[in-house]
């Protein structure tokens, strides 16, 4: 029967309160070595959407209550067989190391966006190029003053590159010493500043977030932080066969 | 004890905090990070699929610099009291161009996803591009054939 996958725990493990996705029983699938918790997959088709989902991540949150969890990407379907055999068999080392090597360990998932204008403010103030030409377009048309605009646009997004890139850099140095490692995404869009995974011991969340604190509050106003966690480290896990 | 609960409260102060109820922010986490094995199933993902689109917004290009023009001209240098913000700029420059074409595929997604109730999130995150997933969503096409019919009996198997 086909199992929906959600993480790997402890070969000991027992499975967290409440059911998964479609309201079926969590359940374990012991190994040597770990532990995979599934459910089973309803017979009928299911499409799968933010309902999934937000199961997915609540029964991996509340795995991470009972002990540590190597949490399974969200959609991964397997015959029960081959849960066992390519899976907890194959790779029953890889995962057992992984659950040694994580336990007690956290992510904590951090994003901090420019606020808009007074990053732009910053810009200008920052370059007087960029302040001459924004004096000479404003209030023109556009079209007459495409290629000066074009031209003060490419000074701004020289400038924020440059910004972001030591903002970030002082961020991750600050946060480095409460972390045990960190994964930074690219940015997504102009006003990131940055987006990483920390992993934290667990025991040092508070004082991971005590710093998150300081640190957002001397940059309130130009940043805005946002922190989701402590999560199973998502960030963090690995198999040789990942995909 | 704080440290071991795994939701926190709202926070006091400047950092914004949510445990994963967070689903938003943690979109490239759950469909881009965690194990998968070669032989796993991918089921469909409605609407979800659709981030694998690569619509990560490109900064070196001539209408990104358009727009940060169009900023910083809107900036007000003489007073503090500025009305236009981002949000207002964006719905300003909507051009034909495939960025634009992107960001309505992507928000139709993250729509999907996420219902309508996420509204603050995709204003929080400016609403020029597709949030915070596009660009880890680009190694996904690697993930294999997952198919888009919702059906189990289509889902594309990955790996080789």
């Amino acid at each position: 029967m086909a199992q929906y996958v959600y993480g790997i725990i402890d070969a000991h493990g027992e499975p967290p309160a409440g059911t998964g996705i479609a309201g079926a029983p969590l359940r374990v699938l012991a190994g040597d070595g770990a532990a995979a918790l599934v459910s089973d997959m309803p017979a009928d088709d299911l499409r799968f959407g933010r309902q999934e989902m937000l199961t997915h991540a609540r029964v991996l949150e509340a795995a991470l209550e009972h002990g540590t969890v190597l949490p399974m990407r969200f959609g991964v379907v397997m015959d029960r067989e081959e849960v066992s055999q390519r899976l907890l068999h194959e790779h029953g080392e890889a995962l057992a190391a992984q659950l040694h090597e994580l336990a007690g360990k956290v992510e904590l998932s951090v994003r901090v966006l420019y606020e808009e204008e007074p990053l732009m403010r910053e810009l200008v103030a920052g370059d007087p190029e960029i302040a001459e030409l924004r004096r000479r377009t404003q209030g023109h048309s556009a079209d007459a003053t495409y290629y000066e605009r074009i031209r003060l646009g490419e000074l701004v997004a020289g400038a924020l590159e440059r910004r972001r890139a030591s903002d970030a850099q002082k961020l991750l140095d600050e946060l480095s010493p409460v972390s045990l490692a960190v994964e930074v995404a690219e940015p997504s869009h102009e006003r990131v500043v940055l987006g990483a995974s920390f992993l934290v011991e667990r025991e040092s969340v508070a004082e991971f977030d005590e710093l998150l604190e300081r640190l957002a509050a001397a940059r309130a106003g130009r940043m805005r932080f946002k922190c989701v966690g402590p999560l199973p480290p998502h960030s963090f896990v690995d198999l040789a066969a990942t995909v | 004890m704080a440290t071991m609960g795994m939701t926190r409260g709202p926070g006091s102060g400047y950092v914004q905090r949510s445990g994963s109820a967070g689903l938003y922010e943690i979109l490239d986490l759950l469909l881009d990070k965690g194990l998968v094995v070669d032989v796993f199933l991918r089921v469909s993902l409605v609407g979800i699929e659709l981030l694998t689109v690569d619509a990560r917004i490109v900064i070196a290009s001539v209408d990104t610099y358009l727009r940060f023009a169009e900023a910083v001209n809107r900036l007000d240098l003489g007073s503090t009291q500025d009305s236009e913000g981002l949000p207002q700029l964006v719905d300003d420059v909507t051009s034909g161009g495939a960025q634009s074409k992107s960001r309505g595929v992507l928000e139709g997604a993250k729509e999907a996803i996420f219902g309508s109730d996420d509204e603050d999130e995709g204003e929080d995150e400016g609403g020029e591009n597709g949030g915070s997933s596009s660009s880890r969503s680009r190694s996904r096409s690697r993930s294999g054939s997952r198919s888009s019919s919702g059906s189990r009996s289509s889902r594309g198997r990955s790996g080789s």
